[in-house]
Parts: C-alpha cells; sequence; structure tokens
C-alpha cells in the first residue's frame, strides 16, 4: 500500500492510497505511512532540514538559475563540496492551478490540467478523464483508448530522450548529447504531426475522433527511424566509460527507501520493483515492466533507455490495431454526472493520480498526486553524502521538474 | 556498425535557412547584428518553454550559425527571455534579475498561451522588444530573435 | 649607547607600575636606538665589546659584532612597531602587560649583543618568561602559555648543555670571534634554536600560544621571538664552520617543516592558527636554506651558492619578520575591535574596522605569496633559485635531498599562497558582515602599520641595495637592459636574475597608463549586489572558509586525519595536526605513568613510607660513606 496524497475536505482529512491498481480513499486515521509528514508540506518544503555546525552553511541554488531552469530553490547544505542535507522550496513555481480548477467545469478542468505540466501534459489529462470517468461511471470507447496509449508513450519516448540527454550533456558528452537533443526535437515534431501540438496538448477527450488524426503512417515511419537510431545511439553511449562512470552509483536509492518514500515510475522500477499500471491494462500486449537491481542514475537511465525502444513498439502495434478496428460511436452526455472519482495514469516519470470530486458538472475539490513531489523527495534524500558534481546527474535522473511538483 | 566517432559526422542533421525574421518586434540595436547571448528566465511557466529552450539547442536548428547563445548568467547576457507569465513569488528574483543585466539589453517575454500567472504588461519591464502570447515553438523563437537582431 | 638602550628597557619596564603609554614610548625609543646600534655595528665597523671578570677564568660582558648587528637591525624594525603598536593596543589590557613587553624585547637584545654564553642564556631566559607572562595577558590562555613554557625550557636546558660542551672544548664562555668543533654543542644548540623556531615536530607550542595570546604578543612570538633562533642558527655556522651533515639534516627538517606548516595553515579555521602555521613555515624555509648553504660548502667553496643560499636565509628572515609582525599586528587589531576568533567572522575588515588594517593583512599575505614588488616576491625567488641550483652537488645523497627537500618547499610555497587567498578573501576583504568594529584609539596602531607596509615595499624596491650593503656585491648586477646595480642575479656566472625594482617601476608604469585613461574614459558603472540566483544572499548562505579548504581536507585525509562527523542535526568536519594527537598521547602516557607511580610510592601505607625512608638513608649512608 502507497500513500499517494493527503486530501483536505470540509469534514477532515482523507487519505488517497494506491494498492497495486486499486486506488482508494481511507480516512484519515491510519498515519502510520512513512511519508505521511513530507506529503503535507509539499507545498512549503521537500526533502530533509538544514543541519548546523562550523563552517556549514546553505548553498542555495536558484530561483533563477541556469543549470536547473525552472524557479524553485534548492537549498543544499554542505561544509564544502560534500552535501550533507538537502531541501527544495517548491513554493516559487506554484501557480494555484489546483484551486483554479476547482470551481471550473470539465471542459476548462482539462485545460488546466494540461497547463500543469507541459511535459506530461497528455498523462495529466488522461489521469484527469479517467477520474471524470469513474466519477460519472461513463464508457470509453476502445480507440479512444488506444490513442491515449499511443499518445502516452510518444510522451514517454521524448521524456526519456530529454532525461537522457540532460545527463550526457552533465557529462560532457558532446556528441552524444546533440544527437539525443536531435531526436528529442524529432520527437517533439512526431508529436506536432500527430496531434498538431508539439507537447500533445487539446488531442485528449472523453472521445477522441480517430479522423483527426490524419498522419497516422507517417508517425509510424518517424517513430520506427526514432526506434533505430536510439537503438544505435544507447549502444554507444554505453562504452563511454567518462559518461558511465558519472552516472554508475550516483544518486543511489535503495528499493525500501523508495517504497517508503512513495515513488513510482522508472526510479522505482530501477530499484528492482517491477510495479507499473500499464501490465494491468488489457489493451497493451504482453507488457512486461522493465526493472534494474542498483537504483542508481546509471540503472534510472537503462529503464528508460529500454523503455523508449518497448514505447516504439507498443505505438506501432497500436497504430496497427487502430487501423483494424473501426471507432464505435460513443455519445457521451455530461449533464448530469456527480460523484466521486479516481483516475491514474503511468506518466513517464510516476504516477499521475487525479481524485475529483463533481457534482453538476462543476468540480467541487481535486487533489493531484504528482511524480515530481516523491521524485524530488528521493533526489534529497540520495543527494546526501555526495558532492556538488553529482547535482545535476542526480537531479536529471529522476526526471523530475518544478512545474509537475508545485502544480 | 560505424565506429562512434564516424557516427558521429556521417549525417548532416542541420536544417537549412529557413527561417524569416519575425516581423512587428523591436530591434535591439546595430551593437548585436552578428550576435546576441540569450540568458532564459522561467517565472513560472508550465514547462513547455523549457523544453523548448532545449530544443533550440539541438542540431537541427543549430542556432550558433545566426550568432544566438546561451549564457550562464544574466551578466553575461543581451536578452533576457521571460518564459511564461510570472507567478507571485518570482516578481522579485525577475526584477533582481533584470537588475544584473549589462546594458543595453532587451527583454523578450514569451506567454504561450497561459493562464495563470500575472500579465507582463503589469509589470512595466523596460526595454521590453518582444512580446508574444501566443503558442510558440523553437523555430519561431528563433525568427523572433532574428527579427530582433534585425537578419 | 649598548647601555642607554639597556637603560631604557629597564626604565620602560619600571614605569609600566606608573603608566603604560610611557613604558610602550621608551620600549618604542630603544628599540630604534637598537636599529641604530645594528646599523653601526654592521656597516660602520662599530664592534663594541665591555667585558668584565665573573669568575676566574669566565668573563662576561656585552659585545655586538656584523652579524649580530644584522639581526638586530631586523628584529628592531619589529620591535618598533610592536612597541609603537602596543601605545594603543595595551589600553585593552592590564598595565603590566608593559613591563612584560620591555623585558622580552630587552631579553632578545641581550641575546643579540651577548659577549659570552651567561648573558646570552640570561637574555634567553628573560624573553622566554617574559613571554610566557605576556601570553597569559590573555584570558583563559594558561594551558597554551604552560606549552610555551615548557618546550622553551627543552630549549633552554638544551642550550646550557651546549653552552657546556662549548665550555669543555674551548675553556671559555665567549661567543664571539671563536671557533669549535664541538658535536654537542653542536647537537644540542642546533637542538634549542629549531625548538623556538617552531620546526616539526617542535611547532605545535607555536599553534597553540600565537593564537591565545593577545596580538602583540602574538607578533612578538611570531617574528622576533623566533628570528632569535634563526639568529642562533647562524652564530652556530659561525663558530662551528660548514658541516655536511648539519646541512643534510637542516634540509630534511626544515623543507618537511615548511610543507607541513603551510599545509596546515591552508586548512586552519583560526583567525590566528593560520599565521602562526605559516610562521611553521617560514622558518622551516630558513632552516632549509641554512641547510643548502652547509652542504653547498662542503661541496665546493668556490661555487656562489653557499653564500647565495645564506644570503636567501637572511633575506627570508627580513621577510618573515616584517611581513608577520605586519599580518599579527592588522589582524590583532581587527580581532580586537570585532572580537571575534574565527576567520569566517571577521569578514568585510575593509568596511567594518578600516583600509589600513585591511591593507596590512592583504599587502603581508601578498609577501608571503611571493606577489611581485613585495618583499617576500625576492625572498621565495631567492629560495627557488637556490633549490634549482642545487644540481651542481655530486653525491646521490645531496641530490637526493635537495631535489626532495626543493619538491616539499615549491610545495609549501603553493599551499602558502592558498592559505593566503584564504585569509585574505575572507577576513581582509569578503562581503561586509554588518558587525559593528569596537571603536578605540587607532592612531599608533595605524601608524605602526603603515610602517610595515611602507617597509615591505622599500625593502623589495631597495633590495639590490640589501644585497650590496650586506656584502654580496658579487649578486647584483646589470644586463637585459636593466642599469647595473638593478638586477639581482643568482649566482656568478649568471644562473637567474630579478629585478624587483625595475618590474616595479615598469609595472606601475603599466598600470598607471591604462588608469588616466581609464579616469578619463570613466563611464557610468551599474552597482548591483553578487548575482545569486536573483536573491539577495542571507547570512547563513555566505561561503564558508572551511568550506573554501574543504577540498584539500578530503583529497590529504590521510595526512590531516580528517573527520567528516555527521549527527542528528550538525555537523562538521575535524582535522588533527599528526603531531599534535602524538603529543596528546605521550601527555597522556606521561599522566598514567604519573598516575600509576604516585599510587606505587604515595599509597598511604605508613610502613612502605617508613619502609622507603629506612633504604634511603640507608643508601645515603652506604654512597657517602663510600666517598669518604
Amino acid at each position: 500500500m502507497r500513500l499517494l496524497g493527503i486530501i483536505e475536505k470540509p469534514n477532515g482529512k482523507q487519505l488517497l492510497v494506491q494498492d497495486k491498481e486499486r486506488f482508494f480513499i481511507k480516512e484519515d486515521t491510519e498515519k502510520n505511512f512513512s511519508n505521511y509528514s513530507f506529503l503535507k508540506n509539499r507545498d512549503k518544503n521537500i526533502g530533509n532540514p538544514m543541519k548546523k555546525g562550523e563552517g556549514v552553511f546553505n548553498f542555495r541554488y536558484g530561483p533563477v538559475n541556469s543549470g536547473v531552469g525552472e524557479a524553485g530553490i534548492f537549498n543544499i547544505c554542505t561544509y564544502g563540496e560534500r552535501i550533507i542535507s538537502a531541501n527544495i522550496d517548491p513554493s516559487y513555481k506554484k501557480r494555484g492551478i489546483e484551486e483554479m480548477i476547482k470551481g471550473s467545469n470539465v471542459k476548462k478542468a482539462l485545460r488546466l490540467s494540461e497547463d500543469i505540466c507541459s511535459n506530461f501534459a497528455f498523462s495529466h489529462s488522461t489521469a484527469f478523464l479517467r477520474a471524470i470517468e469513474n466519477a460519472g461511471k461513463l464508457h470509453t470507447d476502445t480507440t479512444t483508448k488506444r490513442i491515449r496509449i499511443m499518445a502516452l508513450e510518444l510522451e514517454r519516448i521524448y521524456n526519456h530522450l530529454f532525461v537522457m540527454a540532460r545527463l550526457s550533456k552533465g557529462a560532457s558528452q558532446n556528441v552524444l548529447t546533440s544527437h539525443l537533443e536531435g531526436l528529442f526535437e524529432e520527437a517533439l515534431r512526431t508529436n506536432r504531426r500527430f496531434s498538431g501540438s508539439r507537447f500533445l496538448k487539446n488531442l485528449n477527450g472523453l472521445s477522441i475522433d480517430v479522423s483527426r488524426l490524419i498522419n497516422m503512417d507517417e508517425t509510424a515511419s518517424r517513430i520506427k527511424n526514432i526506434k533505430d537510431k536510439f537503438t544505435e545511439l544507447y549502444r554507444h553511449s554505453l562504452k563511454s566509460w567518462n559518461f558511465i562512470d558519472r552516472i554508475y552509483n550516483t544518486a543511489t536509492l535503495s528499493k525500501d527507501k523508495a517504497l517508503d518514500i512513495g515513488i513510482t515510475g522508472p526510479s522505482l522500477r530501477a530499484t528492482g520493483a517491477d510495479e507499473d499500471l500499464r501490465k494491468y491494462e488489457k489493451l497493451y500486449k504482453n507488457f512486461t515492466p522493465r526493472t534494474e537491481k542498483n537504483g542508481d542514475a546509471l540503472s534510472r537511465m537503462q529503464v528508460r533507455a529500454a523503455e523508449i525502444i518497448d514505447s516504439c513498439e507498443i505505438i506501432e502495434e497500436q497504430i496497427e490495431k487502430i487501423k483494424q478496428e473501426k471507432q464505435q460511436d460513443n455519445k457521451i452526455d455530461l449533464s448530469s454526472i456527480s460523484g466521486d472519482g479516481i483516475g491514474a495514469c503511468e506518466s513517464p516519470s510516476g504516477l499521475v493520480v487525479y481524485f475529483i470530486e463533481l457534482s453538476e458538472r462543476i468540480i467541487k475539490n481535486v487533489y493531484i498526486s504528482t511524480p515530481s513531489l516523491f521524485g524530488f523527495k528521493a533526489f534529497c534524500d540520495s543527494l546526501e553524502g555526495h558532492i556538488f558534481t553529482d547535482f545535476s546527474f542526480a537531479l536529471d535522473s529522476f526526471g523530475i521538474n518544478f512545474a509537475d511538483c508545485s502544480r | 556498425m560505424n565506429s562512434w566517432a564516424l557516427f558521429g559526422i556521417t549525417k548532416k542533421l542541420t536544417e537549412k535557412f529557413d527561417y524569416p525574421p519575425m516581423k512587428h518586434v523591436k530591434k535591439i540595436g546595430d551593437r548585436f547584428k552578428k550576435s546576441i547571448h540569450l540568458y532564459p528566465i522561467d517565472v513560472g511557466n508550465d514547462g513547455a518553454l523549457n523544453f523548448e529552450m532545449t530544443a533550440m539547442a539541438a542540431p537541427q536548428y543549430n542556432i550558433h550559425r545566426f550568432g544566438i547563445f546561451f549564457t550562464d548568467s544574466p551578466r553575461h547576457a543581451d536578452i533576457l527571455l521571460i518564459l511564461g507569465r510570472p507567478t507571485e513569488a518570482m516578481i522579485k528574483p525577475l526584477k533582481e534579475t533584470i537588475n544584473q543585466l549589462p546594458e543595453p539589453f532587451g527583454i523578450v517575454a514569451l506567454e504561450n498561451n497561459q493562464e495563470t500567472g500575472i500579465d507582463i504588461e503589469n509589470l512595466n519591464l523596460p526595454n521590453l522588444l518582444a512580446h508574444i502570447k501566443e503558442e510558440i515553438d523553437a523555430k519561431s523563437i528563433i525568427s523572433l530573435l532574428l527579427g530582433i537582431m534585425e537578419k | 649607547m649598548i647601555y642607554l638602550i639597556l637603560c631604557l628597557f629597564v626604565f620602560g619596564s619600571i614605569s609600566g607600575f606608573l603608566n603604560r603609554k610611557v613604558s610602550y614610548l621608551s620600549a618604542f625609543f630603544a628599540s630604534i636606538l637598537s636599529f641604530i646600534a645594528g646599523f653601526e655595528a654592521k656597516f660602520s665597523g662599530y664592534i663594541f665589546v665591555d667585558k668584565f671578570r665573573f669568575l676566574p677564568n669566565i668573563y662576561v660582558g656585552i659585545g655586538i659584532d656584523k652579524l649580530s648587528g644584522l639581526f638586530l637591525m631586523i628584529a628592531s624594525i619589529s620591535w618598533i612597531a610592536i612597541a609603537l603598536f602596543s601605545i594603543d593596543f595595551g589600553n585593552h589590557y592590564r598595565k603590566r602587560m608593559a613591563i612584560f613587553l620591555n623585558l622580552s624585547i630587552m631579553g632578545m637584545f641581550l641575546i643579540l649583543a651577548a659577549y659570552d654564553a651567561i648573558i646570552f642564556l640570561a637574555g634567553w631566559e628573560i624573553m622566554t618568561i617574559a613571554s610566557y607572562l605576556l601570553i597569559t595577558e590573555h584570558e583563559g590562555s594558561y594551558k597554551e602559555a604552560f606549552q610555551f613554557l615548557s618546550f622553551s625550557e627543552i630549549s633552554t636546558v638544551s642550550l646550557i648543555i651546549a653552552f657546556l660542551s662549548l665550555f669543555i672544548s674551548n675553556g671559555s664562555f665567549a661567543l664571539l670571534n671563536i671557533h669549535s668543533k664541538s658535536i654537542a654543542f653542536l647537537v644540542f644548540a642546533s637542538l634549542a634554536f629549531i625548538v623556538k623556531m617552531g620546526i616539526v615536530p617542535f611547532h605545535t607550542w607555536l599553534k597553540d600560544a600565537h593564537s591565545k595570546a593577545p596580538s602583540n604578543a602574538s607578533a612578538l612570538l611570531s617574528a622576533p621571538i623566533t628570528l632569535m633562533g634563526v639568529y642562533g642558527l647562524a652564530k652556530i655556522i659561525s663558530i662551528t664552520g660548514y658541516i655536511h651533515i648539519w646541512g643534510i639534516a637542516a634540509i630534511i627538517m626544515g623543507s618537511l617543516s615548511a610543507f607541513w606548516g603551510a599545509m596546515e595553515a591552508a586548512v586552519a579555521k583560526g583567525l590566528k592558527v593560520l599565521p602562526a602555521y605559516s610562521t611553521v613555515e617560514n622558518n622551516g624555509m630558513i632552516l632549509a636554506t641554512l641547510g643548502l648553504s652547509a652542504v653547498a660548502y662542503s661541496v665546493s667553496a668556490n661555487s656562489t651558492l653557499y653564500e647565495f643560499a645564506f644570503l636567501t636565509a637572511i633575506i627570508l628572515s627580513i621577510a618573515h619578520t616584517t611581513s608577520k609582525t605586519l599580518l599579527f599586528l592588522s589582524i590583532g587589531q581587527a580581532k580586537e575591535q570585532l572580537n571575534e576568533e574565527s576567520i569566517d567572522n571577521v569578514r568585510g575588515i575593509h568596511k567594518s574596522v578600516g583600509k589600513i588594517p585591511a591593507l596590512g593583512i592583504v599587502i603581508s599575505g601578498l609577501s608571503f605569496s611571493a606577489f611581485p614588488t613585495l618583499i617576500g616576491y625576492v625572498a621565495e625567488w631567492m629560495l627557488l633559485e637556490s633549490i634549482f641550483q642545487s644540481y651542481q652537488f655530486h653525491s646521490i645523497l645531496d641530490r637526493i635531498v635537495s631535489s626532495s627537500g626543493g619538491v616539499l618547499l615549491s610545495l609549501a610555497i603553493g599551499f602558502a599562497s592558498f592559505s593566503m587567498v584564504k585569509l585574505i578573501g575572507y577576513s581582509a576583504l569578503g562581503y561586509n558582515h554588518d558587525k559593528v568594529a569596537r571603536k578605540i584609539p587607532t592612531f599608533f596602531m595605524h601608524t605602526s602599520e603603515i610602517f610595515l607596509i611602507i617597509m615591505i615595499f622599500a625593502m623589495s624596491f631597495f633590495a639590490s641595495a640589501i644585497f650590496l650593503n650586506l656584502g654580496y656585491s658579487k649578486f647584483v648586477i646589470g644586463a637585459l637592459g636593466v642599469p647595473n646595480r638593478w638586477l639581482l642575479a643568482s649566482a656568478k656566472p649568471v644562473f637567474g636574475v630579478i629585478s624587483p625594482a625595475f618590474f616595479a617601476i615598469v609595472m606601475s608604469g603599466l598600470f598607471t597608463v591604462p588608469f588616466i585613461i581609464y579616469l578619463k574614459n570613466r563611464v557610468k558603472t551599474k552597482k548591483v549586489i553578487s548575482w545569486n540566483g536573483g536573491l539577495a544572499l542571507k547570512e547563513d548562505e555566505y561561503f564558508s572558509a572551511s568550506a573554501f579548504s574543504f577540498i584539500i581536507k578530503f583529497i590529504l585525509r590521510f595526512v590531516y586525519m580528517t573527520k567528516e562527523v555527521e549527527r542528528e542535526n550538525y555537523a562538521y568536519v575535524v582535522t588533527n595536526d599528526l603531531f599534535e594527537s602524538f603529543y596528546a598521547l605521550v601527555i597522556k602516557l606521561f599522566k598514567k605513568a604519573g598516575y600509576r607511580i604516585s599510587h606505587f610510592i604515595m599509597n598511604g601505607k605508613i610502613h612502605i613510607y617508613i619502609l622507603y625512608i629506612l633504604v634511603t638513608f640507608i643508601f645515603i649512608f652506604i654512597y657517602f660513606g663510600a666517598l669518604s
């Protein structure tokens, strides 16, 4: 069982809990989840408290920085070179989207959910729509589901490519970085050809009309091209000792620790746990999660690299299926849906979970559990004992960002 | 399988020069005709523009041929790229960053169709060369910069 | 004149009971007079000897020759500055500090002006005990003062042994114009002086005493008192001549000491611990060059290397004495006004305390890191040139010792620059702490600091004049477009050259012209806070001085015995001086043994006491019975 969030309600707090593929709400009686206290402070401070001592100071990084590029503060406690404790302050990036969703209608809320974090835009919108579907007990047609799977895998591909490019850039692998950035740009262009948006926005809906997607064949060939090129690049990259040495044994996260924090996605799978929401979905054929054992930055990169290739295959497979099947006519009536619903989705960096309370098409309450929140906690924990130069490898290998974390 | 060194040079990824300079933007001045240095600052955008910054570094665009470079400090920058609409907390750091820019400098604000945050126009920023509210991608940003440089 | 100086010191000591200003002024004038006396002795052939019979065949008295005249001059510079500085500084201490200061300087004067070993020893003890009392003037420094005293007594005891063996070999206690080949004298006298110089492994007292003592006492301890050790070594060389094996030992100990001192200075946290270790380093360099000189002489008396190495030792002494006095005085003023102990807490002295002490720290620090146009630059250039010339040595032993010593010395120079950058950057310069300095009268302090700053520049500028007047005209030439008598050469035939004066002229020209152009075309500059991610730095966000040196602590963790301690709420790094741990172990064993023995003897059992008395009585009875 994993605690994903603490939902504030007028009549007290409730816990959002996951048990394998089941997501449910629990009364706030059980405080024996080890990540309870950090989830409670998720908007103020994530990580571990500062330490004191002779010569110890806060090597603050941010809110304006060129290395990470996002508005947020890293408080790094050090006595020189060695990081003895770290925490992050996500409040600079907080845009209050959760509050904006409360009180808006489904259509506007869908748009806002995509605005939380562009690189996980489709995951967010999928999780949101699944929550709506669960709340209203709506039926979704198979083609829509398949298109969602495709888009999710497209999102996974460009995110993973981005993470790898960042890692190789951190290790000054300039040739590899250029190639990966080139592939990343290719992936973004594929997204645009596929959906009209480089970040797969404005595509998702309760029902996606397949006739909107005119470039299906081109997408397939582009994806095949990315897959071939990436396979070769990856094989080369593993031969560069300079690169591998920098990420091997860097920011190691043990399996127990990962489960304690509640982190999901490739970062969890890199520790050896084969948790992946996709394996419970029927439309994925013979899906097996990729795992590694060490839990370090290298393992996380290996998991992501394997997933890029898997995702390419899934997309090719789904395109075939979409072509064969005919889209069912699916009229959805939103006029009178109300109730609670939880929707979850396996984003490139872990679980995105939405809890929604609907009443008369208006969203009364929402709680969004994002992977970056857990990622930042894991990042702060695993960074301890490392030195400044490990910072970028630790951060980039988790594939997390402030936009996702501070909503 | 090509060897690693050859793999890097057997393909030309850079695309042909077809980036028309964007019209209706203020010019920064003759001094920066040949090259400009950018400092992007995220003030609370949804991440898309940050990703576009990475995309701009991709070999397809090869921005260095236009004389466009990224710097790591606002003190070395000619142009401040404001990514997104600022959150309340980021206004003070944004003002300080502008304060750190050497003169002459220019500011380009990209809102990328964002709904959250404060409108840049309310902040009265100095030397605002362009203020794009629509969605924008890497290629258009390059066009925009070329427009500013008068290429 | 000598007696006038002594009288002035005595007067100063006595007037210390009445008025400290008069007392310090008296010390100041006496120091000026002793500079003049030294000058006369060195350059005017003024040899003063006044002896009288003390015991049959034993004469005691006062005597100054060229060597002591030279050291008298060097030491006087430091005395003058310290006495002047103390006029203001002494206000915050008790009156008796003035007495001890006078006595201590008088002790040193006696050492330098001693005709014979007895006066020498008397001066030595006066200096030691007065310094001990000076250290105790600072509150809570008894332990450190005691450590200083115990090490000093080691050197006194070995000095007594040395002089006794000199007496046995020469039949006289005279120190002027004598020669002796007594090995015991050589060994024990050398031991006595290197303990005083704070050579590794006898340096631990230095660090503790310097950091705890009042700052004028620290300056006194660090510069002139260790100079007495150098004087002693020079005296040994003049008595016994150059001895090859002594030279080898001196190079080994000196270079090790230089390296160790510089290395420990690089990680020092305390405001006065760092300069204290720098003293260890500089004295190590002096010892090594004296050793090099001895080895070079034994290899070939025709080579100019031995003379050059000896001259190097003298210039190093001059550089160290002036720069270290300045450093301690400037730091002392800042420390006194800010009431802080560690480097981290005094950031921005130039704003909080004043420009002059900050300039003092910068200039002395730069001098120690061999910045051109400062005296330290000349000294360290000479040091390196001396090392380079050890290619002349033939035997394998000489070569190995001189080259590995050279490696250590060069490393020491590197580490010294590192530590001085740290000291300058984190104390004199750096971000302002917003600490308010205590207001105290500073006129004499500033005068003394400016005097020393001028000395550091002037001595470098007139280095060739110093060379010439010291009688080393062969090392002053003119070549490469530099006029005659302006260029320093490190050997004859020429091996390496510099001209600090010419360099200074050219540099100031190169600086002045652009500076004038800059002033003419000055544009308005934008002043902003330092760039730190868009927010101003908070107090706990400044990069700390110990963090600056953490990388060395970590890389050399086996030498420093670095331990990174991490607890629930706090964390810190500890480094240890290996020798300190060694002494701690010795002290622990000694305490344990003492406890055991006392427990065995004084066990409170009456019959054991009676037995002890009885046995002792019988033993004495038998012993004296046998004698008679």
